[in-house]
This record gives C-alpha cells, sequence and structure tokens, in this order.
C-alpha cells in the first residue's frame, strides 16, 4: 500500500466532473446512513456491528464500489479525534462506584497487562515475518490494548449482566489501557526512525506523558464538571460544551507533551460522576457522537485497507491474531490478576476472551505510515487481521461464553425509563416508568401495594389512555406505571415490580434460603452442623463469606463449603449484606 | 444383607417422614412467633422425646439469622435437635396469613417445618432442598390453599411429593 497523500475520497468525481464538495457529502451522508440502518440489522441477527462498518467501508472502497482514499494524513486527522471522543464518552459512563472492586485489577492489566500482550505479541510476529525486536514489538504495541466500546457494546449487547468484579475490570481496563498501547506506539516508531535516543529520553517522555495526561485530566475535568452544573444553558448545547472543552483539554494536553487521550479519558470520568440535570442531556448526545465516531473510524479503515492487496498478510497475521488471543492475553491476564487478586479460573478465563481489539489498533496502525517508519503497509494490514478476527471470533462468543462459565447474575427488573424529574435544583427525584408484568402486583388494590415510603404512582397508561391512580385501582398485566420516588427507593421498587419468571431465576441462582450477613458464624454453624476454626467463631457470616473471595465481594459470588453452596446476594460496599443457601 | 445407613438416608423421602397426623389444617396464626411457639407445642406432644421448649429456641435461632419465609406466602423452618433421632416433617396451613419477614415481604401462610438431628448429614440437606423446590411450583400452593379438609389437604401433599420425586 502506498502512501498518497494528494488523494481525497473527491479525486475521482472530480474527474468525472462533479462538482464542488457535494459528492464528499453525499459519500459521507450514504456510509453512515447504510451503517446505522445496518446496526439494526445486524442487531437482529446478532452480528457484531463494528466488522460490519469495516464491510461497508471495504464495500465502498476501491475495490469495492471504487472510492479510492489513500490520504493516511486524513484518516489520522479523523481517528485521533475520533477515539478521544470514544474515550470521553467511555470515561462519561464508567461509575466510580466500581472503582471498589474494579480499580487496581484494571489498572495492573492497563500497564503491566498492555507491556506483557504488546512484548509477546511482538515475539510472535516477530518471528513470523522475520522483523527485528523493535519492528515486531511495534506490531505487539499496536494491537496491544482492548477496545471499550467493543468490550462494552458487545457484552451489553448480548443481554447479559456480568458480576461487577468481572465487570468493572473489564471496564475500566479498556478505557485506560490505550494510553499505554499508544505510548508504546509512539515510542516504538521513533526509536525505529532514529529520533529517540537513549533510554534517559525515553524514561521522561514516559514519564511526561502519564504525569501530564493525569494531571490534567482529573484538574481540569474537575473544573469542566463544576462548570457544567453550574451553567445555566440551552439542553442541546450541554453536550457540545462537554465535548468542546475535551477537545480543548485533549489538544493541550498532547501539545504540552502529556497523553491527550489519557487526559480526556480522566476529564469525561469525573464529568460523568458529578450527578445533576446537565447529565441528562450530556449524555444521550455523546453516545451519539461516539457511535459516529466508531462508524467513521472503521468505514476509514475499510477505504484505507486495498483487500487484494492484502492477501499475502492473510495467513501470518492471523498467526499473530491467534498467538494474541489465545497465548499473549491469557498469559498477561493470568500474570496481572492471579498473584494479586481474588480472581477465580472462570473469571479470568472470561477476561482473557474478552481481550477485544477494536478501534485504537486502527489508530496506531496510521502511526508508523505517518511517522514514516519502513514497511508500514505490514503494521496496518496485521492491525486490520487482528482487530477483524478479535470482534468475530471473541465478540460472537462472549455471552455463550460467559452463561457457561456462570459469571452472569440474574437480572431483576429495571423501570423502563428513568428520568430526573428537575423540580427543584440539587433534589434527586426520578420518575420511574414500569411495565407491569408480574401476578403479584396484578388486580391488587394500589393501597395494598408495599410501596417504599415517600413514592408515588403518579400516572397510569392503559390501553393507551391515561388513568387516575387511587387507592383503589387494580393494576393489570402491560399497564405502564410512571413512579414518582427517590433513587434510593429504586431497589426497592425493582423487587416490587419483579415478575414471578425473574423471582424464580433469582431463586435458582442464589438458593431458596436467604441469611443475613451480620448473622453470628458460630450460630450458622449450629443451625447447619458446620465446623469452624476457632478464628472463624467470632466472625459474622458477611465476614467470613467476604474473606473467603478475596476481601472484595460481590454479588453473585459463591463458595462451595459442607454441601451447600453460598452466594452473595447483596453488598454494600466491601461489606456483605445478605448471603443466599443453595442446597443442591 | 445390611444397608449401609448412608443409603437409608438416600432413600428417605419427605413423605416418610410427614405422617397425616403431623399435617394440620386451618392453624390460627396471629404472628411468627405464635405459630413457631404453636408447632413446638405440639411437636413435643406428638413425640415425648422433644422438648417444646428447646425446639422454640432453635426454630426462633435461625430465624434470626435470616427468615425463612421464601417469598410466595410460603415458609420453611428447620432446625437441627439433639432429641430429633429421625428427621421428622410437620406441615400447617395457616387460617390467615402472617407476617414473617419474608423475603419478598408477602405474608405468609403455608409453613413446613423440618427437625433434623444433629449428626450433620448431607441427606438432611437433601431434604430441605426437597421441601424448596416442592413449594417453589405455582400449582403446587395453589393446590394446598384450595384444599378444604385436613384430608385434602394431607393428600394433596403427598401428591405433590410423588409428582416430585417421579420428576427427579
Amino acid at each position: 500500500m502506498q502512501v498518497c497523500n494528494n488523494v481525497l475520497i473527491t479525486h475521482r468525481y472530480e474527474k468525472r466532473h462533479v462538482n464542488g464538495p457535494e459528492s464528499l457529502y453525499l459519500v459521507g451522508g450514504l456510509l453512515v446512513t447504510f451503517s446505522i440502518l445496518a446496526s439494526r440489522v445486524s442487531a437482529k441477527v446478532g452480528m457484531p456491528l463494528l466488522p460490519l462498518f469495516l464491510g461497508i467501508g471495504m464495500l465502498a472502497g476501491e475495490d469495492g464500489l471504487g472510492i479510492e482514499f489513500h490520504n493516511y494524513a486524513l484518516a489520522n486527522v479523523i481517528s485521533q479525534l475520533g477515539l478521544a471522543i470514544i474515550l470521553f464518552d467511555g470515561g462519561l459512563r464508567t461509575r466510580m462506584k466500581t472503582f471498589r472492586v474494579g480499580l487496581r485489577p484494571a489498572l495492573s492489566l492497563a500497564t503491566l497487562g498492555v507491556f506483557l500482550t504488546s512484548g509477546l505479541t511482538g515475539l510472535v510476529a516477530m518471528w513470523i515475518f522475520g522483523l527485528s525486536p523493535l519492528e515486531g514489538l511495534l506490531v505487539g504495541a499496536i494491537v496491544g490494548s482492548t477496545d471499550a466500546a467493543a468490550v462494552f457494546s458487545m457484552v451489553s449487547g448480548a443481554g447479559i449482566k456480568l458480576n461487577e468484579r468481572v465487570g468493572a475490570t473489564l471496564e475500566i481496563e479498556s478505557g485506560t489501557n490505550d494510553p499505554m498501547a499508544i505510548f508504546l506506539t509512539i515510542m516504538l516508531s521513533e526509536m525505529l526512525i532514529g529520533s529517540l535516543g537513549s533510554p534517559i529520553a525515553t524514561i521522561f517522555m514516559f514519564v511526561q506523558q502519564f504525569g501530564i495526561g493525569l494531571a490534567f485530566g482529573i484538574g481540569f475535568g474537575w473544573l469542566f464538571g463544576r462548570l457544567l452544573k453550574w451553567l445555566e444553558l440551552a439542553p442541546g448545547l450541554y453536550s457540545l460544551l462537554a465535548v468542546a472543552l475535551g477537545v480543548v483539554l485533549f489538544s493541550i494536553t498532547n501539545m504540552l507533551g502529556g497523553s491527550g487521550f489519557l487526559a480526556i479519558y480522566l476529564a469525561g470520568l469525573l464529568i460523568g460522576n458529578m450527578r445533576g440535570r446537565h447529565l441528562e442531556f450530556i449524555l444521550p448526545v455523546n453516545d451519539g457522537l461516539a457511535w459516529l465516531s466508531q462508524i467513521g473510524l472503521f468505514i476509514t479503515l475499510g477505504l484505507l485497507v486495498t483487500p487484494s492487496a492484502m492477501f499475502d498478510y492473510a495467513v501470518p497475521a492471523a498467526v499473530v491474531a491467534l498467538a494474541l488471543i489465545f497465548v499473549a492475553r491469557p498469559l498477561a491476564v493470568v500474570l496481572c490478576l492471579r498473584p494479586f487478586f481474588g480472581f477465580r479460573w472462570k473469571e479470568l478465563t472470561f477476561i482473557s476472551w474478552v481481550g477485544l481489539r477494536g478501534a485504537v489498533p486502527i489508530v496506531l496502525a496510521i502511526v508508523p505510515v505517518i511517522t514514516g517508519v519502513e514497511n508500514s503497509a505490514l503494521y496496518f494490514n496485521v492491525a486490520f487481521f487482528v482487530v477483524l478476527i478479535s470482534l468475530l471470533l471473541q465478540g460472537t462468543t462472549l455471552a455463550p461464553l460467559a452463561r457457561w462459565l456462570k459469571i452472569v447474575v440474574p437480572e431483576g427488573v429495571t423501570p423502563l425509563r428513568r428520568r430526573l424529574l428537575d423540580v427543584l435544583p440539587d433534589d434527586n427525584y426520578e420518575m420511574f416508568i414500569y411495565r407491569i408484568d408480574s401476578k403479584r402486583v396484578e388486580d391488587i388494590p394500589l393501597r395494598m401495594l408495599r410501596f417504599p415510603s415517600g413514592s408515588t404512582i403518579a400516572a397510569l397508561f392503559r390501553d393507551r389512555q391515561m388513568i387516575h391512580p387511587k387507592g383503589s385501582t387494580r393494576l393489570r398485566h402491560d399497564d405502564l406505571a410512571c413512579v414518582i420516588g427517590i433513587s434510593d427507593d429504586l431497589p426497592a421498587l425493582n423487587k416490587l415490580f419483579d415478575g414471578e419468571a425473574r423471582l424464580r431465576q433469582e431463586r435458582e441462582f442464589y438458593g431458596a434460603f436467604t441469611l443475613e450477613g451480620d448473622a453470628p458464624m458460630r450460630d450458622v454453624a449450629d443451625a447447619y452442623g458446620l465446623t469452624l476454626s476457632e478464628s472463624e467463631r467470632d466472625r459474622t457470616l458477611g465476614e467470613f463469606i467476604a474473606h473467603r473471595v478475596g476481601g472484595y465481594p460481590v454479588v453473585g459470588d459463591d463458595i462451595d463449603w459442607h454441601g451447600i453452596h453460598w452466594v452473595v446476594n447483596e453488598v454494600d460496599g466491601n461489606r456483605v449484606i445478605r448471603v443466599g443457601l443453595r442446597l443442591h | 444383607m445390611l444397608k449401609a445407613p448412608a443409603s437409608v438416608n438416600t432413600l428417605m423421602t419427605l413423605d416418610q417422614i410427614l405422617p397425616p397426623e403431623r399435617t394440620l389444617f386451618d392453624v390460627t396464626g396471629g404472628s411468627k412467633k405464635r405459630v413457631l411457639e404453636f408447632f413446638s407445642t405440639f411437636i413435643a406432644q406428638n413425640t415425648p422425646s422433644l422438648d417444646s421448649q428447646e425446639v422454640f429456641s432453635r426454630l426462633i435461632g435461625r430465624e434470626r439469622l435470616g427468615s425463612t419465609g421464601v417469598g410466595n406466602g410460603v415458609a420453611i423452618p428447620h432446625a437441627r435437635s439433639p432429641h430429633c433421632r429421625q428427621p421428622m416433617a410437620s406441615f400447617l396451613r395457616l387460617a390467615e396469613p402472617v407476617d414473617f419477614d419474608a423475603i419478598d415481604g408477602e405474608p405468609v401462610d403455608l409453613v413446613f417445618v423440618l427437625l433434623v438431628p444433629e449428626a450433620a448429614e448431607d441427606a438432611h440437606l437433601a431434604l430441605l432442598a426437597q421441601v424448596a423446590e416442592l413449594l417453589n411450583s405455582a400449582d403446587t400452593r395453589t393446590a394446598l390453599r384450595n384444599a378444604e379438609s385436613q384430608h385434602q389437604l394431607y393428600d394433596t401433599m403427598v401428591n405433590a411429593i410423588h409428582h416430585l420425586s417421579a420428576q427427579a
């Protein structure tokens, strides 16, 4: 593949006397339209989305409809911005509450893990393609980090709820490991063209990248968050301002030699964790922008590759991809997590498998081309195959694997929709909308239902008609109930509206019987004839279980002990509130 | 040839430990405590080796660790007792549902009590699991609630137990 900086999408069309930028708009608009429409189809047939966008780009490209696009500089501009916005969105969506169980393992994966994955993959690439060690490592670095958006669109698209430890670790890892891979790629690219000299310079660059990125991200993130919360703006402007601030931070941090990607992720994280009305406006728009970035990135990649020129790379690149998936990632995961954190083997297996590669390798594969590294087509084509194989192989098998490994926890009923009421400044009253599907609440007068105090049914919709709910009103199947209450009422409300099918599932998972976490262990032992050591007798059941699972319990953790399956049913921070007993 | 004790236990089914006279129809409830008190007095009269006070305090002790109200109006109080030589079961249908701090907050009207000997046996856990599974069926619960006499209640229960073991 060649670098031809001046061939824009419009080039061919100009030759055909299509005038002005209209053809560019048309092609761009059509590509995005097809991608979004195709996403509906792919949701129906269960095909992963991202490879689809890639396919659309390839179809439109030079071996398909014939759009020639080799402008790596433009591709670089698009992809850097796209990735920054994807990371920003990832930060906005990460709840700091999940840091309790996910932060430390995720950071271990995001730093040491990226190192190990890149190194091991690099060795394989070196051997397969006959590269120098530096060149091999560059291949490894490009494909070294997992993709937040890919991981989460796949996991949530599969309709499964992971246990919090696994979910949080994957989420935080995928958000934080990109700066490491980016750093390694830039560093190795510069070493290859000889612009980076001594090891000291390298270490300095590392400290600068992460130090400035961290400080700017947290500092400005906090500031931006306060600003957005404080400002009175038209609803549509909040998210634009948030993105604009994020992009400003991204570029300033980069200019000063810090990691802009790290900074913008952290800024998103801080903004997203300051609750308020502004978030209601920011999140949906940013979700759309992140999708647009994904579509843009994958279509750009699809356009950039020349499928007919890639066959030579297919087999060796596939070997690299498989080595990454089956050797490098699992080894890195085990080495980073097993010795330090209380992960079980089935959790490690799943985390290894969810090393989805997505947008980042694509962005990074352009770096060697831009920096002018020799033989840059190789990096690009390998990245293409690794991403494609990872998405197709791992992406499609995630949900079945999670179910098979039993790290999925049953999901109770949740509101169809929830909105902040925004009546008083700083109130946290929300409206929750539930669809009634539970014999336990149907045909029972409203006043007999155990609503949490302070919450109430404000309106009821039946057959597209609104009904004024009274104490004597009886709910019916498929009614829509609008409940007003504070956020803390949500668990109780979910429980109230939970249907039998879900309750049965929960009982199957947690067992029929439930014990309180603060029950003294000696009493539990007396009740079930269990033998305890002296020190165990003085603990509560909750402490005992928490200790057994490594100190950071999550819902769904279980231990097999004395012929009983003890399953953590509810936690508050690191305290186990309730434990289920599954007897067979 | 003598059978090993373990195999005797695995053959033990719920209907063998629930005789008709321990199936009680329309028990006056009142409260969780009153129901357990009533049962303790009853079982001590039924089985002289048991002491009502002791049974009561063990059942209440178990409730303190977490309610045995498993939801859908069902409670399965259970305890170990040193004076109990064989597992024994008793089923009470209450005239009026009582608050049992059940997991789903629903009041309870179907109470299945299980007493087992001190020696820890997996077979006892298996019995407890069987009870839970038995009353997990909505059809069984409806049938038990619809029974119109003590006799019918017992027959319904035994049928349900047979149905369950046939499935297994």
